[in-house]
């Protein structure tokens, strides 16, 4: 491991760069944004959770003053599909599949003419039976969501066999088997979802959407043009400031495709943007699953297999959900060192609602099933549970059986530090429980895409000052601060020299997006390499000035000098307009494209997705009321091996922000679903943790050093929620008995589960 | 989410605000703090033409004691009452119900007590944005009529989720109703109708004035269950009042109500006269009284607030013990 | 529909606005006066994003009709700063990383500055149930919390301070 070397500006608390201006309340959202002769749009979603459209009537709807255009299914290009599976068209025709399903949409000059015009379109439907439950819709009998897909089962890849699973468990000491589930939750940013969508002249589109990913948001939008008819043109989008990400906006999603119908339509910027109702049936929830698993291990606890079976309820539509099973991969092939693995997953579709990205991708729901057996594993072969995770854990150096290439891994040191603030086997106290559960993320880009790259554009002024164009995306989590601090720090100067562009595709390079816990590492590696370049020109210019050769050179605090000769120092901007006004002079400008040294999944889905991996531990102390059966959390650890901090401040910040989360999900946020409806699409019957629900959660950080990330850097963005509610469960069982297989671990199930043991003593 | 239109008055005195009252009975509503009332407008639960504000009736908000009684004025707000020495000395279980009401800023001014009192039943069939509601048949309390809460149902079962009114029919509360032509006072027992259509036995003309809290001595406790510690509703409550004998070591008056139970909360008369004559260690007593008073309240609930119907039965029973074994300590320190 | 006139004393300075009787003191701010600090989450009074002070307590401006606050002092997130100079508690929210996407700060900061003027020493149990009715998704809390509790009682111990980077416990002097 190399030695952390203390820097200048890396490792510092610096506070997120557009603070102030959210503070002051002039941070422009979508919410705040009017352009001129701007006008609204609205859409009208399905009645039924499955019905044919038998006859829509919208010319009441057309006729009353104010409403500019109104579009139903059959003004949709046939062509314009959303989602990889390309099975979604942003209005639909003919036939609804879900409640969240788009039937028309209309454009007025106010929002109140919109939503009356809405209410004025007549809809005759034919209601037919609905398809709730994944695990029916895959029986051969069942009827079909999409008659054209002759079978509710996607056609999807999610299988692996490594080793020999079969014989593993003959040969195991102890085998144990359950099946979990895990529920709807959706991401709840507080800002809600909305996009501008306005045309030019010459039907260049420019879009002011909530994305967390400008580049691919592009590209979808520039085949919706092309399925407009309209070829060769240009899409700009502009991100502005979102209010949280966490996954949900990875896909683009129809009310964006809808405003740039309508805004080509009847010619003028369309806004639509979601009330609070809208945003929990209209936005995309995380993966619900079922699963099935058994692990074993030997006599001494060394784990020897993992045999895991899921099934995802994909909802009528597909997009990013239905890919989740390519991340649970990981924790299931190489959370600790077990070398037999068999796992599939099988997507299918029903008429409930469809399910995106959301923080983990699949991790938690995976990471669920693995540590909640482990311990009950652990139980069975008499071994303590600490133990059995320092026995498998991963180490650095290994390569685990789907091909991950552990570089750094400071597994060991998490557990420690759990350890170090909490005893997970201390002395039992009634009703007390102590949890530990560990995580394995990507953490140094995640090649889902076909390019898993950043780009980066850097130019200095003549005042030393710093503009760098950056693919990366801000969304609160702090790409910003991470990207001037390297930045900054490689070139000497301090965070308020760097002025960072990002989300804008005009000005922007390309860049996958903001998702699997890989701005720091992606972007930060491109930010770093731009400035490298650009630093490497300094010097040579410096040195001709100096006489002195560019390795004896240092940039600090503004200042380019040779260290030891005070003679052989000036500031930086000074030595900038010395190259720019000399006789072919020249501006330091570089680029750079970063992408990093991971691999696609192979056919057998090997392949080392991510350069490095971030690990971590989570350990809580719970107490369980026996007579209502409520869980309250009393003490929270969460280590991570970061690799290295750029940002301690904002590192926390991930840290707290996911665990509570994760809490959330654990034990109090489900969107409850009756026959593919939504029954508390509000912030009141939606239970978030308030602050008086949080506690103060310990952070303690690990720092490895990773030889491929900037600075020794690795991702943080979602570990954070990974491992929480297998720590949450094994917490309940630590403290009262009942192993809880179901999330949220709500006051009623523990309580049930309390009575049934008890019905059973 | 816009309101939907309406006229607005604010009138500054009582008597402007009745005769207010009494012209637009049916199509007027009393706004208060707003918290209930605007977000049921909001979702287009009902549709008022005119509201009739209470901010410049400032002659509404006062908590006072008179020889028997502590009089709490309708428009006074939770935290008021939540501060007050003489609430939380002589009606514990009032101050406990107010602190639970929504969160903080809920409780500083826009949340009023009589708000609380008179905040409408709530089903999660029914608390529903106008969109979900309108692909359905319409349900009782919508205008309509079926019930998806329990099948066949000839009427409205939506539940009362009020924290302050349990409490308050344990402390055996009146509430002192008034109109143009009359002003009455009903014991908050009587004061509720058996249709979740319209909970409130008061007519459109009526306005609620006045709380009236009998002092008589006795120890009161409130027990809550939600989910999180914040901006939630019961999914079940208990309030309780004990009295002592004059020896002190012995029951001489119980009340047990529960709430968020049914269409009301409901005040137990067997399971409260179980425990007359009773030594406050008696828990076995607390432990029968507070099973029966699982086995009365289920039978008026359904399930429409969010846990489960069978476990907030089972949580009647833990509630009522809870409050009952508080106020028992409170009443034997006395 | 009735259109009425108003005179709002928003920030210490009064505004004419036309509104209806059904506009909420959140709409008028927004969209008719452009003060587009304060936010609309949910618009039912559950988040608190849209907090702002009338006669110095925290409301919903979205549960709050703006006729209702006639008469009142309007004070919203754009009244805190001093020009461009943060008030203390906005510092040590800058400070303290308590502002992530920041879609929450606006109502917090309203909400914390309320408990502030009314309580000048909360201990943390005091702050978490000021805030609990102001729902965040990104921070946890924690340094929501933290930055209040810093503003109340500034201490050279905090993390930030022995950073160096930023001297947020001189935000008081």
């Amino acid at each position: 491991m190399n030695e952390l070397k203390e820097l200048s500006i890396v490792g510092k608390r610096i506070p997120k760069l557009d603070a102030a201006k959210k503070a002051m309340g002039r941070a422009e959202y979508i919410q705040d944004i009017k352009l001129p002769g701007m006008v609204y749009g609205k859409i009208l979603y399905s009645k039924y959770a499955h019905a044919n459209i038998v006859k829509i009537d919208t010319s009441r709807a057309k006729a009353l003053p104010g409403v500019l255009c109104i579009l139903t299914g059959d003004d949709v290009p046939k062509k314009m599909k959303m989602g990889f599976y390309k099975d979604n068209p942003p209005l639909k025709k003919g036939k609804v599949c879900s409640f969240r399903d788009e039937v028309a949409a209309v454009a007025a000059t106010t929002p109140e003419i919109a939503k009356k015009a809405l209410d004025m379109i007549e809809i005759q439907y034919e209601e037919l039976p609905g398809i709730f439950d994944p695990e029916k819709a895959m029986q051969p009998d069942s009827p079909l969501v999409h008659d054209y897909h002759k079978t509710n089962v996607l056609n999807l890849p999610w299988k692996l066999h490594y080793g020999d699973v079969e014989k593993a468990e003959k040969e195991s000491a102890f085998v144990v088997e359950e099946r979990f589930t895990t529920q709807w939750v959706t991401h709840c940013c507080l800002g809600t979802s909305g996009a501008i969508a306005l045309f030019d002249s010459n039907n260049n589109l420019t879009i002011h959407t909530n994305t967390q990913i400008p580049s691919l948001a592009q590209k979808d939008f520039l085949e919706s043009l092309k399925a407009m008819g309209i070829e060769n043109k240009r899409v700009r989008v502009i991100k502005p400031i979102i209010g949280g990400g966490f996954g949900s906006k990875l896909d683009s999603y129809a009310y964006e495709h809808v405003a740039i119908l309508l805004a080509h339509a009847c010619r003028r910027p369309v806004k639509i943007q979601f009330d609070r109702v809208e945003e929990f049936k209209a936005t995309s929830t995380r993966q619900p699953t079922i699963i099935y698993i058994k692990q074993g291990c030997d006599k001494n606890g060394k784990l020897t297999f993992r045999d895991m079976r899921m099934v995802l309820d994909n909802g009528a539509y597909t997009s990013w959900g239905a890919t989740t099973p390519s991340v649970m991969m990981m924790p299931i092939t190489s959370l600790y060192r077990v070398e037999n693995v068999r796992y599939e997953a099988k997507c299918v579709y029903t008429n409930n609602t469809y399910s995106q990205a959301f923080r983990g991708y699949g991790n938690p729901q995976a990471t669920f099933a693995i540590e909640s057996t482990l311990d009950m594993l652990a139980e069975k072969a008499g071994i303590d549970r600490v133990q059995i995770r320092r026995l498998n854990r991963n180490q650095p150096g290994d390569v685990t059986p789907q091909g991950f290439k552990i570089s750094s891994c400071g597994l060991s040191e998490c557990i420690d530090a759990v350890e170090k603030e909490m005893v997970i086997n201390g002395p039992k106290e009634k009703g007390i429980g102590y949890g530990i559960a560990s995580l394995i993320h990507v953490g140094g880009g995640a090649r889902i895409y076909k390019s898993d790259g950043c780009g980066a554009i850097l130019k200095m002024d003549d005042y030393g000052k710093v503009d760098i164009f950056t693919g990366g995306t801000d969304m609160g989590q702090g790409m910003d601060n991470i990207t001037a601090q390297i930045v900054a720090e490689e070139l000497g100067l301090l965070v308020e020299d760097i002025n960072v562009v990002h989300s804008d595709t005009d000005v922007c390079p390309w860049d996958v997006g903001a998702h699997a816990s890989r701005s720091t590492f992606v972007a930060g590696n491109a930010a770093l390499g731009a400035a490298k370049k650009v630093k490497a020109v300094i010097l040579e210019e410096a040195a001709k000035t100096f006489g002195v050769s560019p390795d004896q050179i240092v940039m600090k605090a503004r200042n380019i000098f040779v260290p030891g000769d005070a003679e052989k120092t000036m500031t930086i901007d000074k030595l900038l307009r010395k190259v720019h006004f000399s006789p072919q002079g020249k501006m330091l400008m570089a680029d750079y494209f970063y992408d990093p040294d991971n691999e696609n999944m192979g056919k057998d889905m090997k392949g080392n997705m991510s350069v490095t991996y971030a690990f971590g531990a989570h350990g809580v102390k719970v107490k369980v009321d026996e007579e209502t059966g409520k869980v309250t959390v009393l003490d929270y650890v969460a280590a991570h091996d970061v690799g290295r901090a750029i940002n301690p401040l904002l590192l926390e910040g991930q840290v707290y922000g996911g665990v509570l989360m994760g809490l959330g999900y654990a034990l109090t946020e489900e969107v409850v679903v009756r026959d593919g409806k939504t029954m508390n699409a509000n912030f009141r019957d939606y239970k978030l943790f308030t602050a008086k629900d949080a506690i103060k959660i310990k952070a303690p950080v690990v720092e490895t050093y990773d030889e491929f990330g900037p600075f020794g850097a690795k991702g943080i963005g979602e570990p954070g929620c990974v491992p929480t509610a297998p720590a949450i469960a094994n917490a309940v069982y630590d403290a009262v008995g009942v192993r809880i297989t179901t999330l949220p671990i709500t006051p009623e199930k523990v309580l049930a589960a309390l009575m049934e043991k008890k019905k059973n003593h | 989410m816009r309101l939907p239109q309406f006229n607005y008055t604010g009138p500054d005195t009582l008597e402007k605000a009745l005769d207010l009252l009494s012209a637009h009975a049916q199509d007027a509503k009393i706004l208060a703090g707003g918290t209930d009332l605007l977000v049921r407008m909001k979702k287009g639960l009902i549709a008022p033409k005119f509201l009739i504000s209470l901010k410049a009736l400032n002659e509404l908000s006062y908590i006072k004691k008179d020889k028997n009684a502590i009089r709490i004025g309708a428009r006074t707000c939770l935290a008021d009452i939540i501060a007050s020495d003489l609430v939380q000395k002589e009606a514990t279980a009032l101050s406990t119900a107010c602190e639970k009401v929504g969160s903080a800023t809920i409780q500083h001014f826009r949340g009023t007590i009589g708000g609380n009192i008179l905040q409408d039943n709530r089903c999660f069939h029914y608390n529903q944005s106008a969109f979900h509601r309108s692909g359905r048949q319409a349900c009782h309390k919508d205008g309509g009529k079926i019930c998806y809460a329990r099948d066949e149902s000839d009427r409205c079962n939506s539940t009362c989720q009020s924290d302050g009114a349990t409490a308050l029919m344990a402390l055996g509360a009146k509430l002192v109703l008034v109109s143009k032509a009359n002003e009455r006072t009903v014991a908050l027992t009587d004061f509720y109708t058996t249709d979740g259509i319209m909970p409130f036995a008061m007519e459109p003309q009526e306005l609620l004035k006045e709380i009236v809290i009998p002092v008589e001595g006795g120890k009161s406790s409130y027990q809550r269950l939600a989910y999180r510690s914040a901006i939630d509703y019961p999914i079940v409550c208990a309030g309780v009042l004990l009295k002592a004998s004059a020896k002190k070591d012995t029951i001489d008056d119980a009340r047990i109500v529960v709430g968020a139970m049914g269409r009301s909360p409901l005040f137990l008369n067997q399971e409260s006269s179980s425990l007359k004559g009773k030594l406050f260690t008696d828990t076995a007593a607390f432990q029968k009284a507070a099973d029966s008073s699982m086995n009365s309240a289920a039978t008026f609930a359904v399930h429409n607030v969010g846990a489960t119907l069978e476990y907030r039965c089972a949580m009647v029973s833990e509630m009522v013990f809870r409050a009952l074994q508080e106020a028992a300590a409170a009443a034997s320190k006395a | 529909m009735e259109k009425l006139d108003l005179i709002l004393n928003i920030n210490n300075k009064p505004m004419d606005v036309r509104i209806t009787p059904n506009d909420t003191l959140l709409e008028v701010l927004r969209d008719h006066l452009d003060f587009t600090g304060s936010k609309e989450s949910c618009g039912e009074g559950v988040c608190g994003s849209c907090t702002v002070q009338l006669d110095g307590k925290p409301v919903r401006s979205c549960l709050t009709l703006a006729l209702e606050a006639e008469g009142c002092n309007v004070k919203t997130v754009e009244g805190l700063a001093d020009g461009d100079k943060l008030s203390p508690l906005q510092e040590s929210f800058v400070n303290h990383g308590a502002v992530q996407c920041g879609f929450c700060t606006p109502g917090m900061l309203m909400t914390a500055d309320a408990l502030l003027q009314q309580n000048s020493n909360p201990d943390e149990d005091t702050i978490r149930k000021a805030l609990s009715g102001n729902i965040c998704r990104c921070t946890g809390y924690a340094k929501i919390v933290e930055a209040v509790a810093h503003t109340a009682h500034p201490d050279d111990q905090c993390p930030e301070c022995a950073s160096g980077i930023k001297s947020c416990c001189k935000t008081k002097e």
